[in-house]
C-alpha cells in the first residue's frame, strides 16, 4: 500500500511513518500504565518516605497496684523537617505517654511531643533520626486548590499500615464545629479517610502537601467519603509557634509586660498628653 | 517548504487522530469505558442457594451472591471459596443468561475456587490474567462485581498498598494481598480486580469495615497466587500443599528465655502427627504443659530455626518457607532440641491431607 500525497510528493515515503507514529501516539495509553497512573505513582513514591505511622500508648492510672491495660491509638504524621520534626494532629498524640513512629522503610523511632495545639488540632513531635536524615515533605499551596482537582491521601487507617487513597477536592473553605472548637477553611475530599488517617498527608499530583487529614463526617465512624483536611496554608502560618513553643511564651510575657507598663503609667497618670501644640 | 508542509500535515494527522478522544471524555475515561466494554462480558454473577428448613419444616431457600471471572473458554470460572459455600450454584452472564454451574475445585487455604458452566452455544469472553508481582501503589484498579446482588457494577480506585497479609476463613495466612480503595462490597467477592490494561491483578475477597459496607479499604488475593493453583484445581479438584505433619507455635523471645532455650525465636513443635513426615524423621512434639506469664504453653518439643538454611523467626515464616516447596521434596530443617542441643533433620514432605486445619504445614 502506498499513499500518494497530493501536495508533498517528495516526502510521501516519510509521511506514512509519521502518520503511523501519530496514530500510535494517540492510542498507546491502552497498552501499559496511563499517564494519570504514572503521575499518581510518582506522587506517591515522592511522599511515601515522608509519611509516618504513629502508635501511641496511653497508660492509665494503676488502681490498687493492679496492672491496668494501657490503651493504644494509631495515627499518621508528616515529616516536616529532615532533622526529625514531624507534624500531626494534636488529637493523635494528646495524653500519650509513649509515641512510636514507624517509617515507610520499617524504621521505628521513639518520639516526644514538642507542642500540641488543640485549637488548631496540630501537634509537633520530634524523633532523633541519628545520622540518617529524614525526607521532609514539600509544602504545596492549598489556596490554589480547585474543586474537582485530584488529591491523594496517605495514612495509616485502622493501623493497617501505609495506605494510599485517591479522590478529588469536594469543596474548599469548609467550616466545621467540633466540641466547641471551630475549624475554618478546611478542604473537603472524597478520598477515603478513616480513623488512623488523622495527621496523614493530603497531597496533590505533584507530590506536595496541601492538607493534613483531620476529621471525617460519618454516622458510622468510618469513611463515607466525606473527609476534611486542614489546609497547608494554616500549617505554614502556625508552624513557627509549633516549632519554637517558646515564641508563644515570649509573646505572652511581652504582652503582660506591656500591659503592666501601661497600667503603671495610667496609675501614675503619666499618660503622654497632647497639649495642642 | 516541503518540510513545512510535511510538518503541517503531521500535526493535522496528529490532531485528527486525537479529536474523537478529546470531544467530551478524557483519555482516562475513554480507557475505562473501553476496558469495561471489553472485560465485563467475562464477569459473572454467582448465586449459591442452600435449601434450609425452618422450625415448622417449611422450605426456606437461603441465597448468597458473589461474582466470578471467566478464565477459560471452556467455561471455567474463578471465584472465592466463600462464595460457593455448599449450595446449588447458578451463574448469570452479563447478558442475563443463566446457567447451572458445578464446583470443579476449591482451596480454602487461599479462599479460591473454580466452577464450570457448560454453554456450547455461547462463546464466552475470557479475562486475561495479568501479573501481580510488579504492582505499583497508585496505579489504577477497577473492580467489577455484583455488590449486594444489585447486578453488574464497575467501581474504580487505585492500588492503596501491596504485600498485606490476611487470614483465610480457616485461619491460613494469605500473603501479598492487594489493598485498594475501589469500592468493594458484599457480593463483590470473587470478582476481578483489573488494571488499566484490562488484565486481572487480583480477586476481590475481603473488606475492612466496622459497618459491613465499603469504607474504601478492600482486599484482593493476588492473581499470581491464583495462577499457581488454578490448573491443579481444574485437574484434581484441589491443590496439594506440602505436608510436614507438625503443629507449630511461635516461639517468642520471652518464652525461649523462660524455657532456657539457646535460641531467641523460631517455630516450636507442639505436636507431630503420628506417622507424618516430621514424626518419621524424628522431630518431637511437646509432652507437658508449662505456665509462662499468663499463657499455658505445651513444651518439650523441638524448635525449628531454619528451613533449607533459611532462618525462620516464627511459625508463619516456617510455613511460608515450606509452602514454597512441593510434596515429595526433601528439606533440611535446623532444629534445637529440648535439652539445648541442636542438629539438622532431613524430612521428605508429604501431601497435605485435606481437612487438616490451618497452622499445620
Amino acid at each position: 500500500m502506498y499513499w500518494k500525497l497530493p501536495f508533498c510528493p517528495k516526502f510521501s515515503g516519510l509521511a506514512i511513518p509519521i502518520l503511523l507514529a501519530c496514530i500510535a501516539l494517540a492510542h498507546t495509553n491502552a497498552l501499559a500504565l496511563t499517564s494519570e497512573e504514572i503521575t499518581t505513582i510518582a506522587a506517591y513514591e515522592k511522599v511515601a518516605p515522608s509519611v509516618v505511622n504513629i502508635t501511641t500508648e496511653i497508660c492509665e492510672a494503676e488502681v490498687f497496684f493492679c496492672a491496668v491495660p494501657s490503651m493504644t491509638g494509631s495515627g499518621s504524621g508528616v515529616v516536616f523537617r529532615q532533622d526529625g520534626l514531624i507534624i500531626t494532629n494534636s488529637h493523635v498524640v494528646s495524653g500519650a505517654q509513649e509515641i512510636r513512629v514507624v517509617f515507610s522503610d520499617g524504621r521505628r523511632l521513639e518520639a516526644k511531643i514538642i507542642t500540641s495545639d488543640p485549637d488548631d488540632d496540630l501537634a509537633m513531635i520530634k524523633v532523633d533520626p541519628g545520622d540518617k536524615p529524614l525526607t521532609a515533605i514539600s509544602l504545596g499551596d492549598s489556596d490554589a486548590l480547585r474543586v474537582g482537582q485530584k488529591v491523594l491521601a496517605v495514612g495509616n487507617p485502622f493501623g493497617l499500615g501505609q495506605t494510599l487513597t485517591s479522590g478529588v477536592v469536594s469543596m474548599t473553605g469548609r467550616t466545621i464545629k467540633d466540641e466547641g472548637r471551630i475549624f475554618r477553611n478546611l478542604i473537603q475530599t472524597d478520598a477515603p479517610i478513616n480513623p488512623g488517617n488523622s495527621g496523614g498527608a493530603l497531597i496533590n499530583l505533584d507530590g506536595e502537601l496541601v492538607g493534613l487529614c483531620t476529621a471525617i463526617l460519618s454516622p458510622t465512624g468510618s469513611s463515607i467519603r466525606i473527609g476534611f483536611a486542614l489546609p497547608v496554608s494554616r500549617i505554614k502560618a502556625v508552624a513557627p509557634t509549633l516549632v519554637y513553643p517558646w515564641h508563644r511564651l515570649t509573646a505572652w510575657v511581652l504582652a503582660i509586660l506591656l500591659a503592666a507598663w501601661l497600667l503603671r503609667r495610667i496609675y501614675r497618670n503619666q499618660w503622654p498628653k497632647y497639649d495642642g501644640q | 517548504m516541503h518540510c513545512t508542509r510535511l510538518l503541517i500535515f503531521g500535526f493535522l494527522v496528529f490532531f485528527l487522530a486525537r479529536i474523537p478522544t478529546a470531544v467530551a471524555l478524557t483519555e482516562e475515561e475513554k480507557n475505562n469505558i473501553d476496558l469495561y466494554q471489553r472485560v465485563s462480558p467475562g464477569v459473572v454473577n454467582i448465586t449459591s442457594t442452600v435449601i434450609e428448613h425452618d422450625f415448622f419444616l417449611n422450605v426456606v431457600p437461603r441465597k448468597g451472591t458473589g461474582s466470578g471471572s471467566i478464565i477459560d473458554p471452556r467455561g471455567y470460572i474463578l471465584t472465592n471459596n466463600h462464595v460457593i459455600g455448599d449450595g446449588k450454584l447458578e451463574v448469570t452472564l452479563s447478558d442475563g443468561e443463566k446457567y447451572k454451574a458445578r464446583l470443579i475445585g476449591s482451596d480454602p487455604d487461599t479462599d479460591l475456587a473454580v466452577v464450570k458452566i457448560d454453554s456450547p452455544e455461547h462463546s464466552l469472553t475470557v479475562i486475561q490474567m495479568g501479573d501481580s508481582a510488579h504492582l505499583k501503589v497508585g496505579q489504577q484498579a477497577m473492580a467489577i462485581g455484583n455488590p449486594f446482588g444489585l447486578g453488574q457494577t464497575l467501581t474504580t480506585g487505585i492500588v492503596s498498598s501491596v504485600g498485606r497479609t490476611m487470614r483465610a476463613e480457616n485461619g491460613t495466612l494469605v500473603e501479598d494481598i492487594i489493598q485498594t480503595d475501589a469500592s468493594i462490597n458484599p457480593g463483590n467477592s470473587g470478582g476481578p480486580l483489573i488494571d488499566s490494561s484490562g488484565k486481572i491483578i487480583g480477586i476481590a475477597t475481603a473488606i475492612f469495615s466496622p459497618t459491613g459496607a465499603s469504607i474504601g479499604i478492600g482486599f484482593a488475593i493476588p492473581v499470581n497466587t491464583a495462577k499457581k493453583i488454578v490448573n491443579e484445581l481444574i485437574e484434581k479438584g484441589y491443590y496439594s500443599y506440602p505436608f510436614l505433619g507438625a503443629t507449630l507455635m511461635n516461639l517468642f523471645p520471652y518464652i525461649a528465655e523462660a524455657l532456657r532455650l539457646p535460641v531467641k525465636a523460631g517455630a516450636m513443635v507442639i505436636e507431630a502427627t503420628p506417622g507424618g513426615p516430621a514424626d518419621k524423621a524424628g522431630i518431637k512434639g511437646g509432652n507437658r504443659k508449662a505456665q509462662i506469664g499468663n499463657n499455658i504453653v505445651i513444651v518439650g518439643g523441638d524448635v525449628i530455626v531454619s528451613v533449607n538454611d533459611e532462618q525462620v523467626q516464627d511459625a508463619d515464616s516456617a510455613i511460608r518457607e515450606i509452602r514454597k516447596l512441593h510434596p515429595g521434596d526433601k528439606i533440611g530443617l535446623g532444629v534445637v532440641h529440648w535439652d539445648g542441643s541442636s542438629g539438622s533433620v532431613s524430612v521428605t514432605l508429604g501431601e497435605k491431607p485435606r481437612g487438616v486445619r490451618a497452622g499445620q504445614p
